[in-house]
């Protein structure tokens, strides 16, 4: 069933258009990749489902209840947890303090959310040897890390991963597709933006393309990939070179 | 006759009627004193405009400086007989002194630091001060204060007062229309900009800071005369806070609403007398007006009033000639080279040991993913950031070690990803700033050929008939134009643009190419940087790919962005 | 050294004040990055809350204590209401001129509604103080100091072991990000005004009996908080606490051995000396910025 459907969304920051006319719908329990260069509005999009940003045209509804213009908060109290671009970790918390944050959403006690912490560290068992560092200290891959296991804390209908590959080494990146993968196995919904399209269409089961603010394809990754297009959309293409 | 020109004569006949009016017109003694302190006081304040007006740089210690001027004429001539004049220049330079020492030890800090410092002095005079009685004379004060010879009845010292007064205004009001007042502009509106357009912002903000200092000084010292009694406690860190309040009353940006703020904040609690009976009860009000004035009038009423006329300005003329750009040619064989570039920040290496080496003239660019060095790359060739390893070549001239603005006078000119215009100032103003950078050889024949330069350069792009109109008031797209005009009107040698299609949709895009063309048609070399290829590949000949703070690519921009490796660093396929 | 522990003992003593005032002031920075002139005046207008109260009123010392401190709590949600919730998006200039508005405002009300005489206030206990060996420990000095170190306990446990304070913490290093998890930040920021109220009230109660209550205290020692937290490191919790004494330690002694009057100068000296050589003070940047 349909868990997440944008109907024509269209966001601006000022007076700059960032998303126009998009729509896209995500199934429950698929892993959905939104792919595009930078400045094309997957961010933006991000931004949008979560409440940051409010859309100016369109609607966004989760589980059919429209959620367009609800604040954050009450977004994430809804079951939709937004891990940002940047993994923004916070620098002078432990990790375990991190995690526990991210239970913030609802109205548990400190003892039942250390304890989900503890648990969530069987999950991610390369940051189990930092639990009391602090946030600063962690590399860019322990960092996404604890950030996705922040996210998973609120125990989330739907995932927005936001450029989880981003300044991580190759190698790295695979450990955090793998977690994304094994995220997946447990049937929880992601929205995954990323620049590599490759790794994200590896671990997807549908993909959107954007350029510049609209939405320009849509498929299985395997069509996806194989087609022309997408490499025009990052890397600029005949067509939109005769039009300037 | 222009429109300043007109002022300038309103303004000459305005202050010789107040100076006539207070040379004849008999009053009593108490409003005599009321008019005097409003004088002295708007001197000071007129330093507060300056500072804190057009610079942007906190100051707590106006009284501070006003006491020093205060203290040098009433200790010169009671204790040590020297004569007025004297005095009034020493205490003046006294209080220039001391307020170029506290800029020097502490601007570069800013912010609270530079709040923190300025208390910090404030309470140690009042300290010094009250303590010190064998020079001060403590808490009594010093009375019996002399006038200068020719001025020693109350009314003809006044209207000296009211004389010099007029005069500091006037140099006041005219400083926001020269360089270094537009410098001082720029700097409170965008000092990153202010920097890369060739400003040295910290000698700004001191010279600032000095002349503030300076005229509470001035005031102070004719204060001492004016009063014939000075005490301590009458430059207190409150009377810091007085001072700060006429100027943000009346709108600190110009002497004009600092003489507003000054004459109703000395008037209006003599009118409301009645609120001086309970103790406590007009300054009760006069910080809620802080707090208010904070909230609903930011530019004070002055700055309200002016922005209703600013919407009037006429139309400039035409300009004369086209825009030339004459960039730099020592004859070394690139415009831009960098060699071996490095910067760390801790462990994290974001440009790590990059060669770059942009030919003359045409535009060459520099992409890469999110996340590959690109801006950080910029930013260290720009002088935002200091490098780590390597060394940056300008037409030949090597410029690692140089401080931003220094690297502008070497040719080096950018525009930023999100748009740094000086907001407060008219798109001329701002185009201005730019051209008027230190070695610019194009402007040497004076002011009618900066000015005739910056609109010529406003024309190149297209914006010349809105020249006099505030930035907010263009659209995203042309501020966008602006600050590639102000950047051109500098004539660099090499144009750096980063990310210049970021929110533009496809008609600005359009645009902007057109514009490359034309500029590198000038003979000019741009260094480009963007995500959107097809305006990299249809306006770079030369491309240079990043990943990773290295370098993966180079070369001919169809060649490079046909390599698997480029596509992969990009999509993300495996090799 | 019979008067070198004296002086130690007053200078803790003193200091102790400037420690709390310093650390609710540094509290309200790092949430908010608001520079508040007015924190000392918190102090003031809780000691004139206790001379009503306790002296004019008559009411038990324990009773106008926590009434007062109750008024703290509703005066530090009103100014974060008025001063800094209509500010919080513009720059640190209108912000920090406000707050001097606000310290203007409050010090010259209770001018207003009170006179100008200075008030005295009693101590919280009777006995005047305790001979311990050569050195006279007076009661309300040793008060300050077991408060003040109560205090810093609560704020230890507080900020390290509750996960609200996790919370306050999480929302002084990323907003937005804290936003996101679904933390209250808006009810963060108004618990931390109201807890550097409460931290700069108490502070004023405690110090009240050993100078006068004035209209003047609340700046004079404000401003000796602020030159605790550049010596300490700007921002920083465990910098503002030990500036504090440090401050207090320093003009003790300054005032013994150097100079009564100028005394009050010190302090002002070290910030200038500490901003030169060393402005991000004794303990720097304690969390660093990934880039």
């Amino acid at each position: 069933m349909t868990l997440l459907e944008a109907k024509d969304l269209g966001v601006a920051y000022g007076e700059i258009e960032a998303l126009r006319g998009v729509s896209f719908t995500i199934e429950e329990g698929a892993v959905v990749a939104l792919l595009g260069s930078n400045g094309a509005g997957k961010s933006t999009t991000l931004r949008a489902v979560s409440g940051l940003v409010a859309p100016r045209a369109g609607s966004i509804l989760f589980d059919g209840k429209s959620i367009a213009g609800l604040s954050p908060r009450a977004i994430v109290k809804l079951g939709i947890a937004h891990v940002p671009e940047g993994r923004r970790v916070f620098p002078g918390l432990t990790v375990r303090e991190n995690i526990m944050l991210g239970a913030s959403n609802g109205s548990a006690s400190s003892a039942v959310i250390g304890r989900e912490a503890d648990a969530m560290f069987d999950f991610f068992p390369s940051i189990k040897p930092f639990a009391n560092a602090l946030g600063w200290t962690l590399s860019g891959g322990q960092q996404q890390m604890v950030a996705v296991a922040r996210g998973l804390m609120a125990k989330p209908r739907l995932l927005l991963l936001d450029e989880p590959s981003l300044g991580l080494a190759p190698v790295v990146t695979q450990a955090v597709f793998q977690i994304i993968n094994d995220i997946h196995k447990r049937g929880t919904t992601v929205l995954l933006v990323e620049q590599n399209a490759h790794m994200a269409l590896k671990v997807a089961n549908w993909g959107y393309v954007l350029e510049t603010g609209r939405l320009a394809l849509s498929g299985d990754p395997a069509t996806l990939w194989s087609d022309e297009r997408i490499r025009d959309a990052y890397l600029g293409g005949e067509q939109a070179k005769a039009a300037l | 006759m222009s429109r300043s020109a007109i002022g300038q004569v309103f303004y000459a006949l305005l202050a010789a009627v107040l100076v006539a009016l207070a040379a004849t017109v008999k009053t009593d003694g108490y409003i005599a004193n009321i008019l005097m302190q409003a004088a002295t006081y708007a001197i000071a304040v007129f330093g507060l405009s300056i500072v804190l007006g057009l610079c942007g740089q906190i100051n707590l210690a106006q009284a501070a400086f006003f006491a020093l001027g205060a203290y040098s004429v009433a200790l010169g001539t009671v204790d040590y007989h020297i004569p007025f004049w004297l005095c009034l220049l020493g205490g003046m330079a006294i209080a220039l002194a001391a307020g170029a020492g506290l800029g020097l030890m502490t601007l570069r800090l800013g912010g609270h630091y530079l709040a923190m410092v300025t208390i910090s002095f404030q309470q140690i005079l009042t300290v010094v001060l009250t303590n010190a009685i064998g020079f001060t004379h403590g808490p009594d004060g010093v009375s019996s204060i002399p006038r200068p010879a020719g001025f020693a009845s109350g009314q003809s010292f006044l209207a000296l007062v009211v004389a010099i007064m007029a005069i500091s205004g006037y140099l006041v009001w005219r400083l926001a229309d020269t360089r270094l007042g537009r410098a001082m502009r720029a700097v409170r509106d965008n000092e990153l900009a202010a920097s890369a357009n060739g400003i040295d912002v910290y000698r700004t903000k001191l010279i600032a800071f000095a002349l503030a200092a300076l005229l509470a000084g001035l005031g102070g010292g004719l204060f001492a005369s004016g009063f014939s009694y000075v005490s301590p406690d009458q430059f207190a860190f409150a009377d810091s806070i007085v001072l700060l309040t006429m100027a943000l009353l009346g709108g600190a940006a110009s002497p004009i609403g600092s003489a507003i703020g000054t004459g109703l904040l000395i008037l209006i609690p003599e009118w409301l007398r009645f609120l001086k009976s309970v103790p406590g009860l007009y300054l009760a009000v006069y910080g809620a007006a802080v707090i208010l004035i904070v909230l609903f009038m930011p530019d004070g009423i002055w700055g309200y009033i002016s922005k209703l006329f600013r919407a009037r300005k006429p139309a400039p003329s035409k300009a004369a000639e086209p825009l030339t750009l004459r960039p730099l040619d020592s004859g070394a064989p690139m415009a831009l080279e960098v060699k071996g570039l490095c910067k760390h920040f801790g462990g994290l290496k974001a440009v790590d040991g990059v060669d770059l080496q942009v030919r003359r003239g045409g535009a060459h660019a520099l992409i890469g993913p999110n996340g590959s060095g690109k801006t950080t790359m910029v930013n260290v060739v720009t002088g935002l950031y200091r490098a780590t390893a390597g060394e940056i070549f300008v037409d030949g001239v090597d410029v690692t070690t140089l401080p931003a603005h220094k690297r502008t006078v070497a040719g080096l000119a950018r525009t930023f990803q999100n748009i740094r215009l000086f907001r407060s100032m008219t798109a001329l103003e701002n185009v201005v700033v730019g051209a008027e950078r230190d070695g610019n050889a194009l402007i040497e024949r004076g002011r009618a050929a900066l000015w005739g330069r910056a609109r010529a350069a406003l024309d190149f792009v297209g914006l010349e008939n809105r020249a006099n109109e505030a930035i907010p008031s263009f659209s995203y797209g042309h501020q966008r134009l602006i600050e590639i005009a102000r950047a051109l009107a500098a004539n660099p040698t090499v144009l750096l643009l980063d990310e210049p299609a970021a929110g533009l949709n496809l008609s600005e895009k359009k645009e902007l190419h057109d514009l490359l063309g034309r500029i590198a048609a000038q003979g000019l070399t741009i260094l480009l940087i963007d995500h959107d290829m097809t305006l990299i590949s249809g306006a770079a000949r030369h491309v240079t790919v990043l990943n990773f703070g290295r370098r993966i690519a180079d070369g001919e921009t169809a060649d490079v962005l046909r390599q698997p490796d480029v596509a992969a660093a990009y999509l993300g396929v495996s090799e | 050294m019979d008067l070198f522990l004296q002086l130690l003992f007053t200078g803790v003593g003193i200091g102790a004040v400037y420690a709390l005032v310093a650390l609710g002031f540094v509290l309200i920075f790092r949430a908010t990055s608001v520079v508040n002139f007015a924190q000392g005046d918190f102090s003031m207008v809780a000691a004139y809350l206790m001379v009503v109260f306790a002296v004019d009123l008559g009411w038990p010392y324990w009773v106008a204590f926590l009434i007062s401190i109750a008024g703290m709590a509703v005066l530090g949600a009103v100014f974060n209401l008025t001063v800094y919730y209509p500010l919080r998006h513009r720059t640190f200039l209108p912000v920090l001129i406000s707050t001097i508005g606000a310290s203007i405002f409050l010090a010259n009300s209770v001018l207003a509604l009170y006179g100008p005489q200075p008030q005295v206030l009693p101590g919280w206990l009777d006995t005047p103080g305790f001979q311990v060996g050569p050195v006279y420990l007076d009661s309300q000095y040793l008060i300050i100091i077991c408060v003040t170190l109560a205090l810093v306990a609560f704020q230890y446990w507080l900020f390290e072991r509750t996960l609200i304070g996790k919370k306050l913490q999480a929302t002084s290093q990323d907003k937005e990000m804290a936003t996101l998890l679904g933390i209250p930040v808006a009810g963060m920021i108004m618990l931390t005004f109201v807890y550097s109220a409460v931290l700069g009230g108490i502070a004023g109660i405690l110090v009240a009996p050993i100078l006068f209550v004035s209209i003047q205290m609340g700046s004079t020692i404000a401003l000796k908080a602020f030159a605790a937290t550049i010596i300490g490191g700007f921002g920083d919790v465990a910098g503002a606490i030990l500036g504090g004494f440090a401050i207090g330690i320093i003009e003790t002694f300054g005032a013994a051995y150097i100079s009564v009057p100028f005394k009050d100068a010190f302090a002002f000296l070290v910030v200038i000396l500490f901003l030169i050589v060393r402005p991000q003070g004794i303990f720097g940047e304690r969390v660093a910025e990934k880039a």
